[in-house]
């Protein structure tokens, strides 16, 4: 594991917002290092600031303070339209809500990144197939999230994710909308994604249960790492 | 992200709420709708005027006579006599004034023209030779009167292409050498004549259902005094001239030129029994008129546009609030800012083509029913076409452009946080 290459690389990371006058200090420097490869959880108590963290590595947001290397280059001050490129190719995003567009079919929620990626529509769909393959959905291609379960939902929510072959997945509560045996499913999905594809994956969960599937697990309290920097 | 891309992951989007689309675009609908059925109807009477106009001609001028129903002596006298119209003195008057090119002449013949007893709703007409060309009408069969028949008084006619229709069995076909009998004698027929506009002109009607014969002919037959005899009373009409068809010279002081036989008229006549028309001067008053027309007509479809946009508008703002998740996960994969104002933008010029596209089809379908209705001409130009989509597209990027930055500046974390 230690001679893996290293993906991300937090330095003294801090996120404060300001509402009027009012300094609301979030992260408060944080560090931690995920490399290839790696099955990692972050676990807090509510408001200690885990979807704060995921936004900032998945590059929705931006630090107030600190350091991000991503691939060992600095993520500052970079152009919007960077930040999109680098969310394009190297992040895939899973919701706890599933977020799939209710009028596209399955096989057009799994393009979706790949358009922006602006992939010929033949690869397209032919990698869509696959990747709905991949998640043992690859029957209800026509299909409309309407029409599916939650936990199918969610599994072509993970198909999307992975499009364009992204350098990790970041997963805010996944299972969060789920039942447990649901639940259970998902997270044997993502465990096979780990260990069959070796996928790099940060996930923010609550659930203390899923503790031991994860390769290590970042606690999070009063805006700092207090067990898992890595 | 590629257009045709566009399609397949959100106008689907616009296809699948159709009924909400149609709602949306309903202002564009109805604003182009009316501009093109209204455009179609101007357009339509533009050619028809453009039509008579033509064939009263654009170099002449039409001096007419009209009837006076008053009688000139007392009411309950048995017999009248009334003398009205356009005189001998005024032609001879006319023909001394300056920029005149030639005068043709018109009488009718006042006779009641039957088939068997039914009465025809045609009427005869002695004119004078050069009167075919001056009213631009056309030979379609046979000849029109010729020289010889002017000065030999031959009992020759000329028939409209109507008359034919109502005299003559439609089974027919060469009618020429026939023979036409009306009170005064029988005609032989050497030519049917057509005029396209198949209007009418003050006057004389309809040309395609006169009968024309030579004046020289008409002279001889008929007089110029003519009965009109009803329960215990006669009314005898004098009128020397029907209908003048003035040649100008120089059409540049035409008007000019209609003045001076105005005031000459005005002068020689106790009553109004004339009038005057310069096609000229009706075409550009027509011209005048269309113009006052098309502005107002702008305004209305411009106040239209605005407002339909600015519904177009509205929806789109409710429809960004709405799609702020979609709008956050889009931008979560990679979408960039440009992508979504992109998308947006096209979302709405695509509602706004549609609802042109349609109202194109209402506007169509407005103006063919009121030509079926009233009868008015329509025509739908190529140009109005072309013009409403071009501008159904501008108000699609004029009133989309600030959704669509709305939509693009959305904070993606705030976004994707919507419910
Ligand atoms: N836009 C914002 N403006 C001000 N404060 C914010 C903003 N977003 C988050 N916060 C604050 O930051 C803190 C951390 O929020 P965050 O959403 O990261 O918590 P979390 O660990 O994900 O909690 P949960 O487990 O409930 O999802 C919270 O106290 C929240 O009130
Ligand atoms: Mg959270």
């Amino acid at each position: 594991m230690e001679n893996r290459p290293e993906i991300i690389r937090l330095d003294q990371l801090e996120k404060t917002y300001y509402l009027g006058s009012l300094e609301v200090p979030v992260l408060k420097g944080i560090d931690m290092s995920i490399r290839q490869g790696e099955f990692i959880g972050i676990m807090g108590v509510s408001g200690s600031g885990k979807s704060t963290m995921l936004n900032i590595l998945g590059l929705l947001d931006v630090p107030t303070g600190g350091h991000y290397f991503l691939d060992g280059e600095e993520v500052k001050n970079f152009s919007d339209n960077h930040l999109a490129d680098l969310r394009n190719e190297k992040i895939g995003f899973i919701f706890q809500s599933f977020n799939l567009s209710p009028h596209l079919t399955v096989a057009q929620n799994i393009e979706m990144p790949m358009v922006y990626a602006e992939m010929p529509r033949k690869i397209r769909r032919a990698r869509a197939i696959e990747l709905a393959e991949q998640v043992n959905l690859g029957h209800r291609l026509r299909h409309r999230p309407a029409e599916l379960s939650g936990g199918e939902c969610q599994r072509i929510a993970i198909a999307r994710a992975l499009g364009n072959r992204p350098s990790y997945l970041l997963a805010d509560e996944p299972t969060g909308n789920l039942d447990e045996k649901t639940s259970d499913e998902i997270m044997e999905l993502f465990k096979e994604l780990h260990r069959e594809h070796n996928t790099t994956i940060v996930m923010v969960t609550h659930n203390p249960e899923l503790e031991p599937l994860f390769d290590r697990v970042v606690h999070l309290r009063d805006g700092r790492v207090v067990k898992g920097e890595g | 992200m590629l257009i045709r891309d566009l399609y397949a992951l959100s106008l689907h989007n616009l296809l699948l709420h159709k009924i909400r689309s149609l709602l949306t675009s309903l202002g564009i609908i109805f604003g182009v709708g009316s501009v093109i059925a209204m455009l179609a109807i101007s357009g339509g009477a533009k050619q028809a005027a453009l039509a008579q106009i033509a064939v009263m001609g654009i170099d002449n001028i039409i001096v007419y006579s009209k009837t006076l129903r008053k009688a000139g002596s007392s009411e309950n006298a048995r017999s009248t006599t009334l003398e009205y119209g356009l005189t001998h003195l005024d032609l001879a008057n006319i023909r001394k004034m300056e920029n005149i090119e030639h005068i043709t002449t018109a009488r009718n013949a006042r006779i009641r023209i039957t088939k068997g007893i039914e009465p025809l709703d045609v009427q005869m007409f002695w004119v004078s030779r050069h009167f075919m060309t001056d009213l631009n009408c056309k030979i379609v069969k046979g000849r029109w009167l010729a020289p010889s028949d002017f000065k030999n008084s031959m009992a020759v006619c000329v028939i409209g292409k109507n008359v034919k229709r109502k005299l003559f069995k439609l089974g027919e076909k060469n009618i020429i050498g026939r023979k036409i009998h009306v009170p005064g004698g029988a005609f032989s027929i050497v030519g049917i004549l057509e005029n396209n506009s198949g209007t009418t002109i003050e006057g004389i009607n309809n040309l395609n259902e006169t009968i024309f014969i030579p004046s020289t002919t008409g002279r001889q037959i008929f007089t110029e005094y003519t009965t009109e005899t009803g329960p215990r009373m006669l009314k005898i009409h004098h009128v020397e001239n029907d209908l003048m068809v003035i040649k100008v010279q120089d059409t540049q002081v035409i008007d000019h030129t209609a003045k001076r036989i105005r005031s000459l008229l005005e002068k020689t006549h106790k009553d109004k029994d004339w009038g005057v028309n310069v096609p000229l001067s009706l075409l550009r008053q027509q011209e005048s008129t269309q113009n006052i027309f098309t502005i107002v007509m702008g305004s209305i479809a411009a106040i239209s546009l605005i407002v339909g946009g600015i519904g177009i508008m509205n929806i789109m703002l409710a429809n960004v609030y709405e799609r702020r998740k979609e709008i956050g996960t889009r931008r979560a994969m990679g979408a960039k800012k440009r992508d979504i104002l992109f998308q947006f933008l096209i979302e709405t010029v695509f509602l706004t083509v549609m609802g042109g596209v349609i109202g194109i089809g209402l506007g169509f379908g407005l103006a063919a029913s009121v030509t079926h209705f009233s009868g008015m001409p329509s025509d739908v130009s190529l140009w109005s076409i072309i013009g409403s989509i071009t501008i159904s597209g501008i108000v699609g990027v004029v009133f989309g452009t600030y959704p669509a930055w709305q939509a693009a500046n959305q904070n993606p974390i705030q976004a994707l946080k919507a419910e």
